[in-house]
């Protein structure tokens, strides 16, 4: 009984932290992409996501 | 009063919204926009924008000057709009002459937000009044609607990888994310019937977030003419051919002179047309490409913030549901 609990308790625990490294990873990539998508001035992405940025109201373009 | 000039005046009057004059207790200032208020959206259509300047009778004042100032919203507490740069600054100062106790003029309102027209007339006998009118523009309803669809778009994206990072045995999750990326002024003056008499039409090097003076005058012989001619000045945004700002046969003694600020850094094209008697149609022409400045990062960040935060309400939401199913399925 305790062997089960215990490697119960292990498995979530591993899930648990499993779960926010890959968390982690997923929301740096997903930011990563947002603010190259959404705030990065090189012309190439500027001028093609130009009027994305606009539609948005609330992202800042020039 | 006559019957007569009372029906002019009720006229006159229809469509302006009465403010008392504020400094002056015998000039009346009435504001009015074409179309209401609550109809404009920011770059959408340009705006006619008139200024009413009556006596305290109601009689237009006809020989008087108005001095207006339109000045931006402020920034937003937390989200900017989509030209930061042009928050809080001035956007439009030039003094116009009235016309039967009335003037006009079109404007395009780059964002939104409450805007402060300031209005200063003053009088050739001496009078003066000060007024200020706020007018507030509200966002596009497709700008929400497009900014609701990412919204929940990138919730979904959230809940996904928040259901498939929770199984239990691990698989390893290949998330491939797709990301669809996808000069100088140049001047040129029109012909004019006669070669003594020219129209110069100067615009300042132009820079978002700043105010530049465009002018006209009308020269005879490399001097200034101080003929009365009626001026049409329209600014119109090249990129996607609406007229920003636009003055249409607003009679000036041989010059014209307003500081303006272009909203956002594309080309513009500046057009001045007069037509002097007895010569004919005259007309000036410049593009410019107006230099933009690159929002600081203090005004993306609150929307970035906001973007992963709901990705990241996502994910625990997805966590949570993936959990609750499994925890519900034995029995």
């Amino acid at each position: 009984m305790e062997k089960t609990l215990a490697r119960g308790l292990e498995l979530a625990s591993t899930e648990r932290i499993s779960f926010f490294i890959k968390s982690a990873i997923f929301l740096s990539v997903c930011g990563a992409t947002l603010f190259v998508a959404l705030a990065a001035s090189y012309p190439a992405v500027h001028d093609t996501l130009h009027n994305v940025r606009h539609a948005l109201a609330v992202v800042p373009c020039h | 009063m006559s019957l007569k000039a009372t029906l002019y005046i009720s006229v006159l009057l229809a469509g302006f919204v009465f403010v008392p004059a504020v400094g002056s207790q015998d000039l009346n200032v009435y504001f009015k926009t074409t179309p209401r208020i609550e109809l404009l959206r920011p770059f959408a259509d340009p705006a006619d924008l008139a200024l009413l300047i009556t006596d305290a009778d109601g009689r237009p004042v006809d020989n008087a000057t108005v001095n207006v100032r339109l000045d931006a919203p402020a920034p937003g507490r937390f989200f900017s709009t989509d030209m930061p740069i042009v928050e809080g600054t001035r956007l439009n100062e030039m003094t116009l002459k009235l016309r039967q106790g009335r003037v006009s003029w079109k404007y395009l309102f780059p964002i939104r937000g409450e805007y402060k027209l300031l209005v200063d007339v003053h009088t050739a006998d001496g009078r003066k009044a000060a007024r200020s009118f706020v007018v507030r523009i509200r966002e596009n309803e497709s700008k929400w609607f497009a900014l609701g669809a990412f919204s929940v778009a990138l919730f979904v994206l959230g809940f996904g990888a928040g259901r498939i990072f929770t199984k239990i045995r691990i698989h390893a999750a290949l998330i491939v994310l797709t990301c669809l990326l996808a000069a100088p002024a140049q001047g040129a003056t029109a012909p004019v019937p006669e070669a003594r008499l020219v129209g110069k039409l100067e615009v300042e090097p132009a820079t978002v977030g700043k105010l530049s003076r465009i002018a006209w005058r009308l020269e005879n012989a490399g001097q200034p003419d101080p003929r009365t001619v009626l001026l049409t000045l329209t600014v119109n945004h090249l990129e996607n051919g609406k007229i920003v700002f636009a003055v249409e046969k607003l009679p000036i003694a041989g010059e014209f002179v307003t500081q303006f600020q272009f909203p956002d850094g594309a080309e513009y094209r500046v057009t001045a047309a007069t037509n002097v008697a007895g010569l004919g149609p005259m007309r000036n022409e410049q593009v410019i490409s107006v230099t933009g400045i690159e929002p600081p990062a203090r005004a993306a960040a609150p929307a970035l913030c906001y973007f992963i935060g709901l990705i990241a309400a996502g994910l625990g939401v997805g966590r949570w549901s993936k959990i609750r199913g499994a925890t519900v399925e034995p029995r």
